[in-house]
């Protein structure tokens, strides 16, 4: 009996040792390909801070050994003295701040009448409105382009935000949080003599901070991103977003590498900011997609 | 009676109200994507230039005809189905290879996590300029490349040759988006119960045993709908591949369907072939949907 005990236990630090080395392999697994995708992140920041030569320098040194600051100064300056990346931050900022808020707006609108009234053809109108996820922007963009230009929208931030109000995955995300929100609550406020509009502002909205939090954060990055849009609908430097400034900068001054991180470094700022602060959010919006079949 | 006159006037003006929230996006929807939609398929059956003051003529299928003949066309579907399916597959085998290590380790999940996350907080526009450089024939790519294969000095040509391009594009593509597809992919981990693990425990099964036995098979409508998300996404690359060829890059390699569609609009003015191309780039991209509602309908699972 003993011996059988004995047995058992020796089996038992084999499979032991074994799992500790697949732990160990796992482990390092993890940290090398972290390092590898944490590492053209950093090279941004370090580069930022080293004059151009130094950076295609073998081997790369990945602590500058000083902050050669002039890299910002020509970052924001730009090549003409023109200051206009301060200019097109603010412009990011504008059309990223309010395509969120319409969003978010028109979205809870749009899911709480589907997931809390019921009336004919509520079904139908939920298809169709699923049905425009499946339009890409790409197939779309030349007559929107058309059709902004007919409007005299074009190099406005009308045209860089009109085509961007609402979008069918705010309303299907504001939906499917909606749908669990008890009946009895908004019953409760008819009852005390809630308005339809009253309901949705004092108690569907404050209720709906995570799913607004996640939709506005998604929608803020689409847009702190889009190069596409910009890129068509846009033609003065005053009207150009962070990434047009980038793509300008980039075709200018090809050789000041230093420079070119400070700007990329600039722009990615707010954002890791951001990320950093509010990271589930972040996660969830990924994650959302997931539920994407409900 | 009149009890349930009241309550049918309260459904009418719930109905009412149902109406007044969603008309705001019906608007909107119909302007910037319905009537786009419609128009750029109204649009591809014209001979149409961009500024001319012509009428566009009618021309049929003509444009379709032309692009199936066209090898600039054809060689964009290569680029776009290269680049596809060359960035989903390993896309996929590193989420999900990142999810079951991440979830199987005790400490540090959300480092991680974030970790793998972070490429894609960053713009596209970002991640191309860092790219760009770390291409250099100077650059850290040639270092790391030169120290792994042991080749001092030598030049990869990551940006110069036609083969190196594509891989350089689906390396930057990979990188940025690779957390996000490991954290759907933990998502669909966490919702495996605990408890089948335990119950195979008992029935003595491995890790690995259970990875192939329990994991994979219950991932799989999580693992499909990565698959199609991704392929979606891939399909309609733009940022990238602009950027590169801005920076330099040859443009045949890697003239994917979007780029072609930008370059046929807004250089050569054609927007009537520019439409048929988005049409078709549409198509494509309806099919794959269908195939995405299909799969996850028929792959409901429950525990």
């Amino acid at each position: 009996m003993s011996q059988k005990l004995q047995l058992n236990q020796l089996k038992k630090r084999g499979i032991f040792q074994q799992s500790i080395i697949i732990d160990l392999l796992i482990w390092a697994f993890l940290i090398i390909t972290a390092l590898f995708v944490l590492a053209p992140t950093i090279f941004m920041f370090t580069a930022s801070f080293m004059p151009a030569n130094d950076i295609l320098k073998m081997p790369y040194r990945w602590i500058p050994k000083s902050f050669y600051w002039q890299n910002f100064w020509q970052g924001i300056r730009g090549n003409d003295g023109s200051f206009i990346y301060i200019r097109n931050i603010f412009n990011s900022f504008i059309v990223a701040a309010v395509v969120s808020a319409t969003t978010v707006f028109f979205s809870a609108l749009a899911g709480f009448g589907l997931a809390k009234y019921y009336f004919k053809g509520r079904n139908l109108v939920f298809m169709i409105i699923m049905a425009t996820m499946m339009i890409p922007f790409e197939a779309i963009m030349i007559p929107l382009y058309l059709v902004t230009t007919k409007l005299g929208l074009q190099d406005s931030y009308a045209g860089l935000i009109a085509p961007f109000l609402v979008n069918a995955f705010g309303i299907f995300l504001m939906r499917q949080y909606f749908i669990t929100f008890p009946d009895e609550i908004l019953d409760a406020a008819r009852i005390d003599g809630a308005s339809e509009l009253m309901i949705f502002r004092s108690i569907i909205l404050p209720n709906s901070i995570p799913a607004v939090a996640t939709l506005a954060i998604l929608i803020f990055k689409a847009q702190w991103d889009n190069l596409l849009w910009p890129l068509l609908v846009v033609q003065s430097e005053e009207m150009k977003t962070i990434p047009l400034y980038i793509v300008k900068f980039m075709a200018e001054k090809h050789t000041d590498e230093g420079a070119m991180m400070a700007v990329a470094a600039i722009a990615s700022i707010p954002i890791l900011l951001v990320f950093f602060k509010l990271s589930k959010y972040f996660l969830g919006g990924a994650a959302i997609y997931s539920s994407r079949k409900g | 009676m009149s009890k349930r006159n009241t309550k049918y006037s309260i459904e009418r003006k719930k109905a009412q109200w149902g109406w007044i929230f969603i008309t705001p996006s019906l608007i909107i929807f119909s302007l910037f994507n319905f009537y786009p939609i419609l128009n750029a398929l109204y649009t591809s059956l014209f001979k149409k230039k961009l500024l001319s003051l012509k009428p566009p003529t009618f021309i049929g299928l003509h444009n379709y005809a032309y692009l199936l003949d066209s090898p600039d066309f054809w060689n964009s579907i290569r680029a776009t189905v290269v680049f596809t399916i060359g960035t989903f597959v390993p896309l996929l085998i590193f989420s999900l290879l990142f999810a079951v290590f991440i979830m199987s380790r005790k400490r540090f999940q959300k480092f991680f996590q974030m970790a793998y996350y972070s490429p894609a907080v960053l713009s596209s526009v970002v991640a191309a300029a860092i790219w760009l450089i770390i291409f250099d024939p100077r650059g850290l790519a040639n270092q790391w490349l030169n120290i792994i294969m042991n080749s001092p000095g030598i030049d990869h040509n990551w940006l110069a040759n036609s083969i190196m391009v594509q891989l350089s594009t689906i390396l930057v593509y990979g990188w940025k988006y690779v957390g996000y597809f490991t954290i759907i992919f933990i998502v669909g981990l966490a919702s495996i119960p605990k408890s089948i693990y335990e119950a195979a425990k008992i029935d003595g099964g491995n890790n690995w045993k259970n990875f192939w036995y329990i994991t994979l098979p219950l991932l799989k409508p999580t693992t499909i709908l990565v698959s199609i998300m991704s392929m979606l996404q891939c399909l309609k690359t733009f940022s990238t591949q602009y950027l590169f060829t801005q920076g330099g890059a040859p443009l045949a390699p890697i003239n994917v369907i979007t780029l072609n569609v930008y370059h046929t609009a807004i250089r050569d003015h054609r927007i009537g072939r520019a439409s048929a191309m988005s049409i078709i780039l549409f198509i494509m991209m309806l099919v794959f949907t269908w195939m995405q509602f299909r799969s996850s309908r028929a792959d409901e699972i429950t525990y």
